[in-house]
């Protein structure tokens, strides 16, 4: 082709631009094609100027847009498009007609959902709520918290803390420590006019505190809060307790004996519920110690960092542990004349880490030692598990009974074909009826979240609310899930049901034959293996409970009443003392700062014995009085009690039976001598063994029973009363009364020793309540299904059961017929569910210093009890049907 | 079905389309237009009238036969479909049957 037959390319570009795509190709080349005869006719600018009258004529406005060749090659069948709002229309009415006349599976189905709803929003709302501890702080994501690990004669006795200095120490030798700030947990007497509490959520605090974690003043500055000595920072409520209305600013609170005056200089926001560490009180925190150096002296401090945003914490984690193993290398080297590296080849271990804030409340493993006590990461699992396997269950059932009852409709199904129902309408019709029976049941299930989560709260010691419900969001998801739920389970019914042979349907021959029997039977055995190894969990846990708290702790913590901070007496503890054990409801009283019941075991020291000075042994120390051990009723294995007539026994010390194996005297312990104190200088102090006490626990029973060596002497603190009166309010008044004549600073506490140790194993506790209330749950929504599911069979099998009838066959007979399928089948589940329960239930006993072993016979019960509950919940409807009059199902045929 | 209404240019554009018997695209049909009829149309007209043809049944199309001249861009073969013969029989008949009934004077006098 030569150049100049071309038609202009402008004129061609807006073709191409603007035509229809769909018919450009063809229009292009005619439009080439005309130009060429055009200017074989009439010249260059004829052609030119018709072709662009003709590229103008083809363009929008003046074409036509070709549509889809489907669409119009057969144009009669756009009328029957699938949805039309008529069709829909019909879909709901057969729906609601369905729903009413099938009242039983309607309500099993909804209550079913509701049911499994509502634990799956109640478990969410938790877990949601576990997860977002401490996010409220602006920089969650870049404070860090220093620890220290440490493992001291094979033990490991790592804590989240660390001495004063390291806050200053890492400030000033890493940039990338933005900002460092120190917490000490306190405990102190406040007291202001005439009124007087004792502050246990007390908090000292560097004045960066406000730079590092987000608490908004109410009143104060924060730049310069907590910057002076003695200066206090208030929460709202606490202000409210001493101030009322007045504003507290510049007020000033009086500490302890020493009535130390401190200041207020500002007024924050109460702490929110979700954050690792509450406080009602912030008080400034000393300056830095300048005369100790070292990591490890004075372990109390929490410290907290401020790294830059994206900064890998591992990479400064990793230098401060360089700068760590020469800061603590040395101290290791000052107190136990040993090298690191000896230190390391005896098997113990030094070293520092960075633990992210966010971690804290639920993968910190320093239960004791933490601010408060943290959740399980552990539990956040189990509890999702569980709210999946609820919603699944409840879905399973669904299935299960949509499935049973298509028999029930195989005959609207068969006249629907036959009118002309293609498989995809009927199949829009079977998920419509399921996404409305979904919709229902999250209404209902949104009910009972309303109705339970007060119990819920109260169960789980939380403050969940439903205000996270009201996020647009939220709605959106649980909307969209529950309409989701609904597919699903409505979606093997549905094609199912969609998939009937119209012929056979209308001549009565329904195929409800055993192959949609092996999947519903799967169904079954899948809901009573979740319900099985659930009980299997329940029981496993309060068993474990239950011997934890009948196990012999050692003491008698009957009828002993603890009252509490007896040190503010000072001299006139004792005084006290003798007063009140003259009252006849009482038969003894010690007085000690140790109460053996939860303590945390960071405070252990060594002792050795003489023969082997260079063996240390971790024990605890009591210093106890000659009261203490027939006070709490401790049985001494050998030797004696101290005596306040002895006066040598000031020098003496009792052992438990741990500390005897430990220091290897169990031969004659006796009068053996131990080296209970080395002073600076190196000078030894030797005491004599006088008596053996058999073993007692003095921590939880999570923990192992340790050494423990009881001194003689005075240690204030609290008094420990043996009463023998069940009129304990009137002993409480006189105890009260008698308390205040010596108006002491302190108010009048207590507490009885049974109930601080229920307190102790509360987290089991709860953990127990939630598995029994989640796992009655799931039973009732499997026998809830198995219900539905027996219904079906004797409605499917009423025409057999009959003629068996006719024939001869008995009552138990039949019964035994309907049942046997079931139990086959909870029988495989229960093969299934014992390793795996067992399995997991060992994992957790793990968690137990003393535990009880998993018997067989938990296995056997759990089988019985869904055996037992399945054959109840199956036989209603089997008797029912093998009652039945054999005429009444025989006759219509 | 209700029958379709059949424009007069849509007659004559249907009717090319029989005529070229397969052969007929925007190009021949535009030419035979004008040489036939005399009437000079714009291309967009002749396409609008094969699309809305086509839409209702009375042709169908294929695409096919590109030459170097057309820039290797395909051609829109149109044939005439049964119902489009139809049609234009139809016209026919009703044309013929009016035919039948004009009085034998009537159009010479009025030709007059």
């Amino acid at each position: 082709m030569k150049s100049p037959v071309r038609p202009p390319r402008w004129a061609q570009w807006l073709l191409i631009r603007l035509h229809p795509d769909n018919t450009l190709e063809e229009v292009a080349g005619d439009l080439d094609e005309l130009y060429t005869y055009w200017y074989k006719r009439s010249g260059k600018t004829q052609a030119t100027l018709r072709y662009i009258l003709n590229v103008v004529s083809v363009l929008p406005p003046f074409v036509r847009r070709r549509k889809t060749n489907k669409q119009y090659q057969q144009p009669e069948r756009r009328t029957t498009s699938n949805i039309t709002s008529i069709m829909i229309r019909n879909y709901l009415k057969i729906a609601y007609r369905n729903l009413k006349r099938q009242k039983v599976s309607t309500s099993i189905n909804i209550v079913g959902l509701a049911i499994g709803l509502a634990t799956c929003i109640l478990i969410t709302l938790y877990v949601q709520d576990e997860l977002s501890y401490d996010r409220y702080n602006e920089k969650a994501d870049r404070i860090f918290r220093v620890g220290f690990k440490l493992r001291l004669n094979g033990e490991d006795v790592s804590g989240p803390i660390t001495g004063p200095n390291v806050a200053r120490d890492l400030q000033r030798e890493f940039p990338e420590v933005l900002k460092a700030t120190r917490l000490l947990r306190g405990s102190e007497f406040v007291s202001y006019g005439t009124s007087s509490f004792k502050e246990d959520n007390l908090l000292f605090a560097d004045s960066t505190f406000f730079d590092v974690f987000t608490i908004p003043f109410l009143k104060g500055n924060p730049k310069q809060a907590l910057t002076e000595p003695n200066t206090l920072v208030l929460t709202e409520e606490t202000a409210r307790k001493y101030f009322g209305n007045q504003d507290p600013i510049g007020k000033v609170l009086l500490f302890g004996n020493e009535q130390t005056p401190h200041r207020i200089t500002g007024v924050v926001r109460n702490v929110p519920e979700n954050a690792h560490f509450r406080f009602n009180m912030l008080a400034s925190l000393p300056g830095y110690d300048e005369q100790h150096i070292g990591w490890l002296y004075n372990i109390n401090y929490y410290t907290y960092l401020v790294l830059p945003e994206k900064y890998d914490y591992r990479q400064l984690e990793a230098k401060i542990s360089r700068l760590g193993e020469k800061e603590m290398g040395s101290e290791v080297q000052q107190f136990l004349q040993l090298s690191p590296k000896q230190f390391r080849e005896k098997g113990d271990d030094f070293g520092i880490f960075l633990q992210p804030l966010t971690d804290i409340h639920l993968r910190s493993p320093f239960g004791g030692t933490e601010l408060s006590p943290g959740g399980n990461i552990l539990y956040v699992y189990v509890l999702t598990a569980i709210a999946v396997f609820m919603l699944l269950i409840a879905c399973v059932n669904f299935m299960n009974l949509s499935t049973a009852t298509a028999a029930r409709r195989s005959r609207e199904v068969g006249v629907r074909k036959v009118l002309g129902s293609v498989k995809g309408q009927l199949q829009q019709q079977f998920l419509i009826e399921s996404v409305l029976l979904a919709i229902a049941a999250l209404l209902v299930g949104l009910l009972v979240v309303g109705f339970a989560l007060p119990f819920f709260n109260q169960l789980t010691g939380k403050a969940l609310t439903l205000r996270l419900l009201t996020n647009g969001y939220v709605i959106a998801g649980l909307v969209a899930g529950t309409v989701l739920v609904g597919l699903l389970a409505g979606s093997y019914p549905a094609f199912y049901l969609s998939s009937f042979k119209p012929v056979l349907v209308l001549k009565g021959r329904i195929t409800t034959g055993r192959n949609s029997f092996n999947l519903r039977s799967g169904l079954v055995v899948f809901q009573f293996f979740i319900t099985i190894s659930m009980i299997i969990a329940t029981v496993t846990a309060d068993r474990q409970l239950r011997y934890m708290r009948t196990q012999k702790v050692g003491f008698n913590r009957e009828q002993v009443l603890v009252i509490h901070d007896t040190h503010m007496l000072h001299n006139n503890e004792a005084v006290f003392r003798d007063k009140i054990i003259q009252s006849p409801q009482v038969i003894m009283g010690s007085i000690s700062g140790q109460v053996p019941v939860g303590n945390s075991a960071i405070d252990n020291t060594p002792v050795m014995s003489r023969e082997n000075p260079s063996k240390g042994v971790m024990s605890r120390f009591y210093k106890v009085d000659e009261a203490y051990i027939p006070t709490l009723g401790m049985r001494l294995v050998q030797g004696r009690n101290f005596s306040k007539n002895s006066p040598t026994d000031s020098f003496a010390v009792i052992l438990n039976e741990t500390a005897v194996r430990a220091l290897g005297w169990q031969q004659h312990p006796i009068g053996r001598e131990l080296i209970g104190h080395v002073d600076d200088n190196g000078v030894k102090t030797y005491y004599r063994v006088i008596g053996v006490v058999s073993d007692f626990h003095f921590e939880s029973l999570r923990q192992k029973i340790g050494p423990l060596v009881m001194f003689f002497g005075r240690n204030s603190g609290n008094i420990l009363v043996k009463t023998r009166t069940d009129k304990v309010p009137q002993l409480l008044a006189s105890l009260k009364q008698q308390w205040q004549s010596f108006s002491p600073a302190a108010p009048f506490s207590y507490s009885f020793l049974n109930d601080r140790f229920e307190h102790v194993y509360l987290s089991e506790q709860k953990i127990e309540q939630v598995l029994t209330l989640f796992s009655s749950l799931t039973i009732f929504i499997a026998c809830l299904g198995l219900f539905g599911l027996t219904t079906y069979t004797a409605e499917q099998r009423t025409k057999e059961i009959g003629v068996r009838k006719v024939l001869g066959a008995s009552v138990s007979s039949v019964v035994a017929l309907l049942s046997k399928d079931f139990l086959k089948l909870i029988v495989i589940a229960l093969m299934l569910a014992s390793p795996i329960a067992g399995w997991c239930m060992n994992q957790w006993l793990k968690g137990f210093a003393y535990k009880i072993t998993i018997d067989w016979w938990i296995f056997a019960l759990a089988g019985l009890l869904a055996v037992g509950i399945a054959l109840l919940t199956v036989s209603f409807q089997s008797i029912k049907a093998a009652l039945t009059n054999p005429i009444k199902s025989l006759r219509s045929e | 079905m209700r029958r379709t209404y059949l424009g007069e240019f849509e007659e004559v554009v249907l009717l090319m389309v029989a005529i070229l018997d397969g052969e007929g695209y925007g190009v021949t049909i535009s030419e035979a237009l004008e040489a036939h009829t005399g009437r000079i149309v714009t291309f967009g007209t002749v396409h609008n009238t094969l699309i809305r043809l086509e839409e209702k049944g009375f042709v169908s199309s294929e695409l096919g036969g590109a030459t170097a001249e057309r820039g290797g861009r395909r051609k829109r073969l149109f044939r005439i479909t049964a119902l489009g013969s139809r049609a234009l029989q139809e016209i026919q008949q009703l044309r013929q049957n009016l035919w039948q009934l004009l009085p034998p004077d009537t159009l010479r006098l009025g030709g007059i």
